[in-house]
């Protein structure tokens, strides 16, 4: 079976082995691999807040912001240690960054709080400001010392070294521990902050829990992916997860999993394509997006436009149904469409006739078509619906010509007919005085298809 | 100071508001401003155990305001409120808010289910996970408003009326001793409307205290008591005695008061 292989494609597959053999097992790069799938997932993680509390914003701001806590940590350490690897260089960093974060978001609370300056305003105006005075103080840095700021903005994955694998085994597994600690004072917080506040959830402790996970979790992203496109991974994984489920847990999974599937595919494509791993990543989730904005099972395009179509289908067939009652047995297509409206084209009424031929409402002969008894006792129902809401519109004074329009409309809910009917008191005629069916007899009804 | 506030209090009410119990809610100078403009001036109120009051007024009249000062969602301006005799911090557990369904988040991935597990957290504290004993009540509150079968439906697939019970249910799960209400029947059919005004008797008739924003003033007459408000108390006590034309009129009726007009003035400050 080997044998029958083009030798091309042999020859790529070693290659892909080679390289992923390299991406693996090779030192060098199986350190960027693990870290940067680990604070994929996490940033997936806390994105998920971020996205259900309209923070997005905020997510920005508080990673450009950090920059000013890095390079005065860098300074710090730079002059009293000399060197920036080691424990003290990282941890040094991180706690600048962390407390920079945490000054911002403090900051943006007392604008938003103390001005006119709504929220978001409060964001541009203090995360600028805090970004301003990091690229400042790069300037003012001695002489001799080196602070690359596009390494601060884009990563630097390639140098990913054993202290970058060290914080992010370290921060991860805290973060995502808070999470589940915290989780349902975090879920009560983005979902109803009122509620919490009043019913005395530490609201100002779980709030700047949350910005501290998230600057925690940005600074652990900078060497990776870097400041930039660590936002895009902090968002991006919760709207894709956002896109596919009704349930916070699950959200949370699907979030932490499209984050580590974009930055180990996104890092893997880096290597093999040369281009940089930070923008890699954010494509790939872009494009893991792309998919779940088409494809969601719910909320998808895909399934919208099949809803959508479902329906239109369903109020045709009804509307053909109806239009049969009106008509003598053995009507033909014109006089079908003359009743359904002129806008429904003859193929569509026949394809909609086959339909119902098929489900044996209708019986067709030589392109004649008459109601069968299932057939008469379902446009019954119709009628029956149709007329209900009518009354029922009526006794809430819509006007009156505009009642069968309203009507024409409402009547493709008849399953709430029974309803209808017991909240108007069983009514015998319509407003325009024409009869209303009696409903089906319990038992004798037909599923729906 | 506790003694010339009690004496002064003009609008108490309800069945023996006496020395002997202090009152569910007493409410005494509360002013409360957006934007230095005052929206609730000098509330002075206090509300018996076991009452249903009805909250009405006109738009901008400060009825949400009010429920939310309450809690102390909102700055106050001054005035202060007691629970059962307490200050607020210290009754947080004893208060049950439905807000207003609009301001509810229905795209937020939750099930209905969960929400009413929610009216637990509070109780749970920080770390706590839901026992057996807190999904036994959610399953009890759920069943009280009959939404027992669409437990595991998300929020956005529920109808009005049914968001709104869900809401209450949380709230009876909170098993508070007041619940505050903000305009639970907007958007509810008339069906719906019987089972929460039958659901509201029935916690009342159990010793519960509740404060129900209303609009429709035909429902007035499934209510105890009134607080007619307009940005100032216009009026409150029994339905009965305290709802006529007068203090309709004086709710409802016409332009601001002088003594508003006044107010806006001063807080504009000197004219330029």
């Amino acid at each position: 079976m080997i044998d029958s292989l083009p030798i091309a494609a042999i020859e790529r597959a070693e290659d892909i082995v080679t390289w992923m053999d390299r991406l693996l097992w090779i030192g060098d790069h199986r350190l960027p691999l693990v870290v940067s799938t680990l604070i994929g997932a996490t940033l997936g993680l806390v994105g998920c807040f971020v996205v259900l509390r309209r923070m997005a914003l905020l997510g920005d701001a508080l990673s450009h912001a950090v920059l000013p806590g890095v390079v005065i940590a860098f300074l710090i350490i730079n002059s009293a240690v000399g060197t920036l690897s080691g424990g003290a260089g990282v941890w040094g960093l991180f706690g600048g960054a962390l407390l920079a974060g945490l000054i911002t978001s403090l900051g943006i609370n007392l604008v938003a709080r103390h001005s006119r300056a709504k929220e978001d305003a409060a964001i541009g105006i203090v995360f600028t400001a805090m970004f301003g005075l990091g690229v400042i103080l790069i300037g003012r840095l001695p002489k001799g010392t080196h602070f690359d700021l596009a390494c601060f903005l884009f990563g630097e994955p390639l140098a990913i070294g054993r202290d970058d694998l060290i914080t992010a085994c370290i921060i991860s597994p805290l973060v995502i521990g808070a999470i589940v600690l915290f989780y349902r004072p975090l879920k009560l917080l983005s979902f109803d902050p009122q509620m919490a506040a009043a019913s005395g959830v530490p609201v100002l402790f779980v709030h700047y829990l949350l910005m501290g996970l998230l600057a925690a979790t940005v600074v652990a992203a900078l060497r990776s992916v870097g400041v930039i496109m660590s936002v895009a991974m902090l968002i991006t994984p919760a709207a894709i997860a956002y896109q596919l489920t009704n349930r916070l847990v699950i959200m949370l999974v699907i979030s932490a999993a499209a984050g580590a599937v974009s930055a180990a595919v996104g890092m893997v494509l880096a290597f093999l394509f040369n281009v940089p791993p930070g923008p890699a990543m954010v494509l790939v989730a872009t494009g893991l997006f792309a998919m779940s904005m088409v494809l969601a099972p719910e909320y998808g395009l895909l399934a919208k436009a099949l809803r959508r179509r479902r329906i239109r289908r369903h109020i045709l067939e009804e509307d053909v149904l109806k239009s049969l009652t009106h008509l003598p047995p053995g009507a033909d297509l014109p006089a079908i469409q003359g009743l359904v409206g002129r806008h429904v084209g003859h193929e569509q009424i026949n394809a909609t006739l086959a339909g119902l031929a098929a489900d044996g409402l209708v019986l067709r002969e030589a392109g004649r078509s008459t109601l069968s008894e299932a057939g008469r006792k379902r446009a019954e129902q119709l009628v029956r619906a149709h007329r209900l809401w009518e009354t029922y519109l009526a006794e809430h004074n819509v006007p009156e010509d505009m009642l069968h329009e309203v009507a024409e409309r409402l009547e493709h809910a008849h399953d709430l007919s029974e309803e209808l009917a017991d909240e108007l008191g069983h009514p015998e005629v319509d407003p325009h005085g024409e009869p209303i069916p009696a409903p089906v007899a319990p038992g004798s009804q037909q599923s729906e298809s | 100071m506790s003694d010339s506030a009690a004496t002064t209090v003009p609008t108490g009410f309800g069945p023996d508001a006496s020395e002997a119990q202090p009152p569910a809610l007493a409410i005494a100078g509360l002013t409360v401003s957006y934007h230095d403009q005052p929206v609730l001036r000098d509330i002075t109120l206090n509300i018996a155990p076991r009452q249903l009051v009805a909250v009405i007024g006109p738009n901008g009249a400060g009825k949400s305001t009010l429920l939310k000062a309450v809690l102390k969602l909102i700055p106050v301006d001054s005035g202060h409120v007691l629970i059962f005799g307490r200050p607020i911090n210290e009754a947080r557990l004893k208060v049950a808010y439905v807000p207003q369904t609009e301001t509810v988040d229905w795209d937020f991935p939750i099930t209905a289910g969960e929400v009413v597990m929610m009216g637990r957290f509070p109780r749970l504290g920080l770390l706590r996970r839901p026992s057996r004993e807190d999904r036994r009540i959610v399953a009890e509150c759920l069943e009280m408003v009959s939404m027992t079968p669409f437990a595991k439906r998300h929020i956005r697939q529920l109808s009005g009326g049914q968001q709104q019970r869900i809401f209450i249910a949380r709230a009876l799960a909170q098993q508070a001793e007041i619940l505050l209400l903000d305009e639970p029947f907007v958007g509810v059919d008339a069906r719906t409307e019987e089972a929460i005004f039958k659901l509201m008797d029935d916690l009342s008739a159990r010793g519960k205290t509740l404060v129900v924003v209303i609009h429709d003033l035909s429902q007035l007459k499934r209510f105890d008591s009134v607080v007619m408000l307009n940005r100032h108390l216009v009026a409150a006590g029994p339905v009965s005695s305290t709802v006529d034309d007068e203090n309709l009129r004086r709710t409802y009726g016409g332009r601001l008061t002088l003594l508003e007009r006044a107010e806006q003035e001063i807080s504009r400050g000197p004219h330029t």
